[in-house]
C-alpha cells in the first residue's frame, strides 16, 4: 500500500514538475486541434493561403529569458499582428537548447505539425537544419547568424539572416566613449567567434570616435548565457578600471554588477533600466520582426528569399533602445543622431581606416580556416561588415582592446 | 529616502576597489561566490547528518531563490514608498526558508514515510525544484512587465556594506568585515551547527540516527522525527542560499535560471568537507576562489574549461585522500543512502 503511495507521489511530482516546465509553452499545446494545412500539395513557389500557412519557430532558450529568445518570440509575435495571422499559426519550440538530437527532433516536430517555414534561432541549430532542409525541399528555412545558406552545397530552400547588429553596437559605443570617466570599458563577452569579436569591436569604434583615450577590457565567458558568471565578469572588470560595462551574453546581471558599483551599463537584447535604473544607459537590439514578416510574406506570396539577408539600423532591424537620459553624458543624443545619419544616409562603414593589432601589424580577417580574407593596409580600407553574407565575418583584434581571458 | 547617497557611496566603492591589490578583490569575491555555496553546503550536512542523501539542493535553493524574491516582492510592491528594507530582506529569510524547508518536507515524506529511493527522489526534487523557481520568477516578471527589482531601501539592506570602523583597518577590513548582512548570516549558520552537532544532545541523537537508525530506536529516538526535521530545516538552509543569489547577489532581480548549478557544487562540497560545518567555511570560499580564478590569474594558453574542471577534480581528491585514510570521523554517515525500516530489523 504505501508502495503505491510512493508511486502515486512521485507521479504527482513529475506531473507538477511538466506542468511548471510547461509554464511557457501554452500557446502550444493549443494547436494540436488545427487541420494539417494542405502540406506538400502547396510549395513556396505557388504560395501558401494566409488563412493555412503555419510558421515554426526553434528557439534555442525559454521565454522567460528576457533576453535573446524573448526578443526573438517577440519578433514573431510582431510579425504574426504584422501580417493578420492568428496566433495559433504561430508554432513556437521553446528551450530547445543547442543538443543534436533535441534540436532535431524539435525541427522534425514542426514539419510533422506542418509547418510551411521553420525558423531557428541559434547559430547551433545550423548543421541538423540543413539536414532536415535536404529531406524537405517543400518548406523553407530560415536560420538565424548561420552561413551555411552561403555554403556551395547548401539546398536552395536554406536561407540566413540576421541583422546589422553592429551598427547599433557603434551608436551605443558613443554613448560609453562620452560617458566613461576612466577611460576604461569593459566587455562580457560570450564566445571567441566573429559575431561577438564583430560586435565588441564595433562598440569599441563608437566609443574612439568620440573619446581618443579610451581603452576596453574584454573578458569571454564561453557560453551566451551564465548570469553568476557574468555577474562576477563585470565586477571583475569593474575592478580592473573598467566604468561602463557592457555585453554580448543573455542575463542582466551584468546590469546588475555595474548597478552595484556605480558604473554605467550597455545592455543586449532588452531594455534593462528596470534592472538597473543608475547603470542601464541604452541597449542596442535586434527587431527580428522585420525579416521574419518579410520571409513568411514571401512564402505566402510565392515570391524567392534571398539566400542571406542582413539590414540594419536603415530598416530598424538593428536599433538602440532605452535610452537614459537622466545618466547619459549631455550631448549624446545629438552624437548618435549624427552617426546614426552618417551611417544611413552617408554609407559609413563601421570597420574603416588604418585598424592595427596590438603590435602595430595591419588588422587582418579571417576564414575559419585561418585564411585572410581580407586585410586593413592604409586609412581608405573599409570592410563591409555582413553585405556579403549575414553573419558577421570581422574577427581581428585591434589596438585598444585587451582580451584579458 | 534618501535616493541618491546609495550611488554615491557606490561610485565611491568602485573608485576604490581599483585601487586595492588583486589578491585582497579576489579574496572577496571569492566569498561572495561562497555564501549561497555554503548555505547549499550546510543544509546539505544537516540533512545527511540524519542518513538521508538529499541530491534535491539545486531544486530547493531554486524554491527559495523565487519564492524567497517573491515575498519581498510582494511585500515592496503594496508597502512602495514605506518599504523597510529589513523587513523585505526578514521576508525574503523567511519565505525563502520556508520554501525549501518544503522540498526537504516533500523529500522526508517521500522517502521516510514511503521509502521511495533517496537518489531517485532527489533528483526529481532537483527537476520539480528548477520548474517551480523558474515558473515563479517567470510569474513574478510578467506582473512586474519586465525585470522585476529591489526598492533602494532593500538594496541598502543587502549592499556590502560591512561592518562600521572594522571595514576601515587597511586590507584586512576589505578582506574579513566588507561584505553584506548574509555573508555573516551563514558564518553565524555554521557555527551553530557545528556547536550543535558537538555539544548537543540532540545534536548526538542525530548523528546517531545518521549512523545507526536501528540503534538510535532502540534506545528510543524518534527516528521518523529526527530525520524529517532535520531534511525540512536542512532545506530551509538550502533555500536560504538560493535567496541570497536572487536578493543579495542579483539585487532583486529575477534572472532566469539564476542558480545555475550551484546546487550540485553544493553537494560536492559536502563530501570536499567531509560532513564538517568548519571544513565546509574553508571549502566553499575554496570553490568560489576557483570559479572566479580565470577572472584573476589568467594564463595564456589554458583554456576556460580548464579552469571550469578543477573544482570538481579537487572534489574527487578529496573522495580519494578521505577513503585511503579511512578515517570514521571524516567519513559519510552509515546510514545515507539507504531507507529505515523498523520491521527489517
Amino acid at each position: 500500500m504505501k508502495k503505491i503511495l510512493a508511486i502515486v507521489m512521485v507521479a504527482l511530482l513529475m506531473l507538477a514538475m511538466i506542468a511548471a516546465c510547461n509554464g511557457d509553452d501554452n500557446g502550444n499545446g493549443g494547436n494540436g486541434g488545427n487541420g494539417n494545412g494542405g502540406n506538400g500539395g502547396d510549395t513556396p513557389s505557388g504560395g501558401v493561403a494566409k488563412d493555412d500557412i503555419k510558421i515554426g519557430v526553434v528557439h534555442i532558450g525559454p521565454l522567460a529569458d528576457q533576453g535573446y529568445t524573448f526578443n526573438h518570440d517577440l519578433g514573431a509575435r510582431t510579425m504574426i499582428s504584422n501580417l493578420g495571422l492568428r496566433e495559433n499559426q504561430y508554432i513556437p519550440k521553446f528551450d530547445v537548447g543547442v543538443d543534436p538530437a533535441n534540436v532535431t527532433a524539435a525541427i522534425n516536430e514542426l514539419v510533422q505539425e506542418g509547418c510551411h517555414i521553420i525558423f531557428a534561432t541559434s547559430f547551433s541549430h545550423g548543421f541538423q537544419m540543413i539536414e532536415v532542409a535536404r529531406e524537405q525541399p517543400d518548406i523553407v528555412f530560415a536560420h538565424a547568424t548561420g552561413d551555411l545558406a552561403h555554403s556551395g552545397d547548401a539546398p536552395p530552400n536554406l536561407h540566413n539572416y540576421f541583422a546589422k547588429i553592429h551598427q547599433a553596437r557603434y551608436l551605443a559605443g558613443i554613448a560609453a566613449g562620452l560617458r566613461t570617466e576612466t577611460n576604461v570599458l569593459g566587455y562580457v563577452a560570450a564566445h571567441p567567434f566573429a559575431e561577438v569579436i564583430s560586435g565588441f569591436t564595433a562598440f569599441y569604434l563608437g566609443a574612439l570616435s568620440v573619446n581618443p583615450d579610451v581603452t576596453m577590457e574584454v573578458i569571454y565567458i564561453n557560453s551566451w548565457g551564465d548570469p553568476p558568471l557574468e555577474q562576477q565578469v563585470a565586477t571583475r572588470l569593474i575592478e580592473l578600471g573598467a566604468d561602463v560595462i557592457a555585453q554580448h551574453s543573455d542575463s542582466a546581471t551584468p546590469a546588475l554588477a555595474a548597478q552595484e558599483h556605480g558604473a554605467w551599463h550597455v545592455g543586449y537584447n532588452n531594455d534593462m533600466r528596470e534592472a538597473a535604473p543608475d547603470a542601464s544607459m541604452l541597449s542596442p537590439r535586434i527587431d527580428w520582426s522585420i525579416y521574419m514578416t518579410f520571409a513568411v510574406k514571401s512564402v505566402i506570396d510565392g515570391t524567392k528569399i534571398p539566400p542571406d539577408w542582413g539590414e540594419g539600423l536603415s530598416s530598424g532591424a538593428a536599433f538602440i533602445t532605452g535610452l537614459n537620459d537622466a545618466i547619459v553624458a549631455p550631448g549624446t543624443d545629438a552624437a548618435i543622431e549624427a552617426a546614426r545619419n552618417d551611417i544611413i544616409n552617408n554609407n559609413m562603414m563601421i570597420f574603416k581606416g588604418h585598424l592595427k593589432d596590438k603590435d602595430g601589424n595591419n588588422a587582418k580577417i579571417t576564414d575559419f580556416d585561418g585564411n585572410v580574407i581580407f586585410e586593413f593596409t592604409d586609412d581608405n580600407s573599409f570592410f563591409a561588415e555582413s553585405s556579403t553574407k549575414s553573419a558577421p565575418s570581422f574577427n581581428a583584434i585591434i589596438a585598444g582592446i585587451n582580451i584579458i581571458s | 529616502m534618501d535616493s541618491g547617497d546609495l550611488l554615491l557611496e557606490s561610485r565611491k566603492q568602485r573608485v576604490e576597489i581599483m585601487d586595492i591589490d588583486i589578491l585582497t578583490n579576489f579574496f572577496f569575491m571569492a566569498v561572495i561566490a561562497a555564501t549561497p555555496l555554503l548555505f547549499g553546503t550546510l543544509g546539505e550536512i544537516l540533512t545527511q547528518k540524519s542518513g538521508s542523501i538529499n541530491l534535491g539542493v539545486e531544486g530547493m535553493m531554486f524554491m527559495g531563490a523565487s519564492i524567497g524574491l517573491s515575498a519581498s516582492y510582494f511585500y515592496e510592491f503594496y508597502a512602495g514608498d514605506g518599504t523597510i528594507g529589513y523587513v523585505a530582506l526578514g521576508l525574503a529569510v523567511i519565505f525563502g526558508f520556508l520554501a525549501g524547508a518544503l522540498g526537504g518536507f516533500i523529500y522526508s515524506v517521500l522517502t521516510v514515510t514511503f521509502r521511495a529511493n533517496q537518489n531517485v527522489t532527489g533528483l526529481a526534487l532537483t527537476i520539480f525544484g528548477i520548474g517551480v523557481g523558474n515558473l515563479v520568477g517567470d510569474l513574478l516578471s510578467t506582473h512586474a512587465q519586465g525585470f522585476t527589482s529591489s526598492t533602494e531601501a532593500t538594496r541598502r539592506v543587502v549592499a556590502n556594506v560591512g561592518i562600521p570602523i572594522l571595514r576601515d583597518i587597511p586590507i584586512l577590513g576589505r578582506m574579513l568585515f566588507s561584505y553584506n548582512i548574509m555573508v555573516y548570516f551563514v558564518i553565524v549558520v555554521a557555527i551553530l551547527l557545528m556547536w550543535f552537532f558537538n555539544k548537543t544532545r540532540v545534536g548526538l541523537n542525530l548523528r546517531a540516527v545518521g549512523e545507526n537508525p536501528a540503534t538510535a530506536d532502540a534506545v528510543g529516538i524518534n527516528v521518523t522525527r529526527y530525520k524529517y526535521i532535520a531534511a525540512s530545516i536542512g532545506g530551509g538552509i538550502c533555500g536560504l542560499g538560493g535567496m541570497v543569489i536572487s536578493m543579495v547577489d542579483n539585487s532583486g532581480t529575477w534572472v532566469f535560471n539564476c542558480v545555475a548549478g550551484r546546487g550540485w557544487i553544493a553537494v560536492a562540497l559536502v563530501i570536499f568537507a567531509a560532513w564538517k560545518p568548519s571544513r565546509a567555511i574553508f571549502g566553499a570560499v575554496l570553490f568560489g576562489g576557483l570559479s572566479v580564478l580565470r577572472l584573476y590569474f589568467p594564463i595564456e594558453g589554458v583554456p576556460a574549461q580548464v579552469y571550469d574542471i578543477v573544482p570538481y577534480a579537487a572534489t574527487i581528491l578529496a573522495l580519494v585522500l578521505t577513503s585511503i585514510r579511512r578515517s570514521k570521523e571524516n567519513a559519510q554517515p552509515k546510514a545515507c543512502g539507504t531507507n529505515y525500516f523498523r520491521e527489517e530489523r
